[in-house]
């Protein structure tokens, strides 16, 4: 019964992902289809060496990020921002805030 | 005189070091390749010492390895940092180079990747980037070997850095300098960067002074000090970029176009299993079939020749056995594997060097952090194909404590190229010209059941959250041919040299437990001798899979902690010397191996291929775990493992054969 109940939540959730935003929009970078451009707004994770990571590895506040590949099982997310591309599980996207460009 | 060579992963440094010192490190197209740092005499600068360090994109490292580097560059404190920026992605690799910048110590930039970048439409006026940064920056090609000269002229003039514009905004800068005043010692800029950053592993100490000037900072623009700093960085990289870089809007690379292929959603994991199952069809389905009976032949003939030579000229039996039943028929044994071995290894480095890993993390991510792993473990697995040891310690790369320690204990099932002699010999005859298939199986099952033992391991052990996963995903490249042969080379030639030494060694004290009895009578039947008697006390353990009482095989297994290839040498010793019923040569045409059947004969596959390994990727595993005692667990659940699943396979194999 409970598995039940965790699965029919799980299935909420992946509907919950597939909601599809326009340019203009807010949302998390984790919910952009592949080929969408967006402009970084802010990180908000609580895992401090991870949030120092991501900084490192150019995610600003302002980048232009561009959703390049999705692997074949849904996850990880392979984006591009300056110049390269980088490989990123879709949890850790949840918490990035971002404009939709294009 | 020391330069450090310090920059990005995957951005060509030990190519570069290679060329820099004229020695051979291994390169690879995936991240970790360089775990530990190497050093080398500068070639053409007398003086000089180069020192390689392991992959790093900051300044504020995040995996074990990372931190090799950056306590290098403090603590060491070299005469020069010579600074490779991948310039394919010249953002990013820039980033490095703003923190480099402020260490007290002259830099050379090395522009990395000329040719390619070109390509992909990146121009870069090196006198511009120079002035900007106050730097000397050299363009070379480490792969096509230009601008070396250049880069060495540049490290020997060891110029001191130009003072050039504030790389931040008035506001910042402020801040910096007034926390600078109270650092003390060297590369206080730096120290005065990382206390506002408030980075408790490199300035534990604090002031209410610094806690002041950061807390105003963060109030004026917004954020916390880490983001201000990151964010300063790469606008500052952007007026470089300005002043010195065009990029012209990229077409389709033929990355891309690859990746519609290799990453398609439907056909990846399929390209993927293709791609193994060829390695072990090449290897040891072709060539394997091919090969072994004619080298083994030609083995054959040289232990005939060499014991009718020494007997002809007046050597004494023992000596002769010695050489032909020892000697010749162990280390032959092994080397029978050389030509398979080559095109196993070759298939790897091609793999390695192509960036092909890379996307094999990327795509089985997914599956593998259902089991508490992730595509980082995937590395190890992989190089642990060629041998666990390198497999072992590129686990370096992985952040999360739990995650590494469980790929370490891992990695050993996967069937290294010193197991390849097992699994080819006993394929070759149980499983005629299906053996790559039982290999690709055994490959198959290798990752099932490090699945599962990561399943197990995760439930009792290592309860931890889930980790991250953030990888850079590099351009494809075509493999150097030199670099891949030379790769082929060293590795074959390891093998080679351990056949000659190790198992030699093995091979002679082998030859001599099972021709001697205890009481060092010369010529007792084989049952009577030593190694049957130190066998038989040990039997037991290995009869619930081989449904026989068999010291030799028993023997055989145990020195696998050698040397994997050990249990097929000890085997053909064994055999040679018991001699009841060889049929053309045929090991297991011998009276004391005449008992294996199909089922349990992959289940002693089974168990040597997941029991403990060998000495050294112990030792590996003993120095990347950190502690004997962990050592210990996990060679004693490997060892359970393998024994229990051997059992298992025996038992249900054998209900098989007799429906």
């Amino acid at each position: 019964m409970f598995e039940k109940e965790k699965t029919a939540e799980e299935k909420k959730g992946r509907k919950k992902n597939e909601i599809t935003l326009h340019a203009g929009q807010e949302g998390h970078l984790s919910d952009l289809k592949v080929g969408q451009k967006c402009e970084l707004l802010s990180l908000h994770n609580d895992n401090p060496a991870l949030r120092r990571r991501l900084l490192d590895m150019g995610l600003t506040k302002g980048v232009i990020v561009k959703v390049k590949k999705i692997a074949p099982l849904g996850d990880p997310v392979d984006i591009e921002l300056r110049g390269y591309e980088l490989c990123v599980r879709r949890s850790d996207l949840m918490n990035i805030d971002i404009k939709v460009v294009e | 005189m020391q330069a450090a060579l310090i920059g990005n992963q995957n951005s060509g440094k030990t190519t570069l070091f290679n060329l820099l010192t004229g020695s051979n490190q291994q390169i690879g197209n995936w991240p970790g390749v360089t775990i530990e740092k190497k050093s080398g005499a500068l070639r053409g600068a007398e003086g000089w010492q180069v020192v390689d360090l392991p992959g790093i994109y900051s300044l504020s490292p995040y995996t074990s390895e990372e931190n090799v580097s950056r306590d290098f560059v403090l603590n060491s404190r070299p005469d020069l940092i010579i600074n490779i920026i991948d310039a394919t992605s010249i953002e990013r690799s820039l980033y490095l180079t703003t923190q480099i910048l402020e260490l007290d110590c002259p830099v050379v930039l090395a522009l990395n990747m000329a040719d390619i970048m070109k390509r992909k439409g990146v121009t870069v006026n090196e006198q511009k980037l120079s002035a900007f940064l106050g730097v000397p920056v050299v363009s070379i090609s480490a792969l096509k070997r230009t601008g070396i000269d250049k880069l060495i002229d540049a490290v020997k003039k060891c110029e001191p850095k130009k003072s050039v514009g504030d790389m931040f905004s008035p506001q910042i800068e402020r801040a910096v300098q007034s926390v600078q005043k109270d650092v003390v010692g060297d590369n206080k800029r730096f120290k005065a960067v990382k206390l506002l950053e408030r980075d408790v592993r490199l300035a534990p100490v604090t002031s209410t002074r610094i806690e002041q000037s950061a807390a105003a900072l963060e109030k004026s623009e917004g954020m916390d000090t880490e983001q201000i700093f990151a964010d300063a960085r790469y606008k500052y990289i952007a007026r470089a970029k300005a002043a010195a870089i065009t990029v012209e809007a990229p077409k389709e690379s033929v990355t891309d176009k690859l990746d519609k292929v290799f990453l398609n959603k439907w056909a990846a994991i399929p390209i993927f299993a293709a791609i193994m199952a060829l390695i072990y069809f090449l290897s040891v389905g072709l060539v394997g079939t091919f090969t072994v009976d004619l080298v083994d032949g030609g083995f054959g003939k040289l232990a005939e020749l060499a014991n009718n030579g020494l007997l002809g000229i007046g050597a004494s039996d023992w000596a002769a056995s010695l050489v032909s039943d020892g000697i010749i028929a162990g280390v032959g044994a092994a080397l029978n594997f050389v030509p398979q071995l080559i095109i196993m290894f070759l298939c790897l480095a091609l793999l390695e060097t192509t960036g092909y890993m890379s996307r094999i993390a990327f795509f089985l991510d997914r599956l593998f952090k259902r089991f508490g792993l992730s595509g980082k473990s995937l590395i190890p697995f992989i190089v642990g194909v060629g041998c666990s040891v390198p497999a072992i310690m590129s686990t370096r790369t992985i952040e999360d404590e739990d995650e590494k320690r469980m790929t370490i204990m891992l990695t050993p099932f996967i069937p290294c190229s010193a197991k390849l002699p097992i699994i080819s010999m006993f394929g070759g005859y149980f499983f005629g010209a299906f053996a790559w298939v039982a290999s690709l199986s055994l490959y198959m099952l290798a990752i099932a059941v490090i699945l599962v033992s990561a399943l197990i391991m995760k439930k009792f052990f290592f309860k931890g959250q889930p980790a991250s996963f953030i990888s850079e995903l590099p351009d494809y490249k075509l493999p150097s041919p030199r670099y891949v042969l030379r790769q082929v080379w060293e590795r074959i030639f390891a093998f080679i040299k351990r056949a000659g030494t190790v198992i030699l060694l093995c091979s002679v004290i082998i030859w001599f437990l099972a021709s001697f009895s205890f009481k060092f009578e010369y010529g007792v039947d084989i049952g009577d001798s030593m190694l049957a008697g130190i066998g038989n006390c040990l039997a037991w353990v290995f009869y619930p899979m081989l449904g026989e009482w068999s010291w030799a095989a028993t023997v055989s297994a145990i020195q696998g902690l050698v040397a994997k290839e050990q249990v097929v040498s000890s085997m053909a010793v064994i055999a040679g010397l018991a001699e009841d019923i060889t049929e053309g040569g045929l090991l297991f045409g011998s009276g004391v191996f005449l008992f294996f059947t199909d089922a349990s004969a992959y289940a002693f596959m089974v168990f040597n291929l997941f029991s403990a390994p060998c000495f050294g990727a112990i030792g590996a595993m003993r120095r990347e775990l950190g502690s004997a005692k962990k050592m210990w667990v996990a060679i004693a659940f490997q060892t359970g493992i393998a024994w229990v699943l051997a059992t298992v396979i025996n038992a249900i194999g054998s209900l098989i054969l007799l429906l």
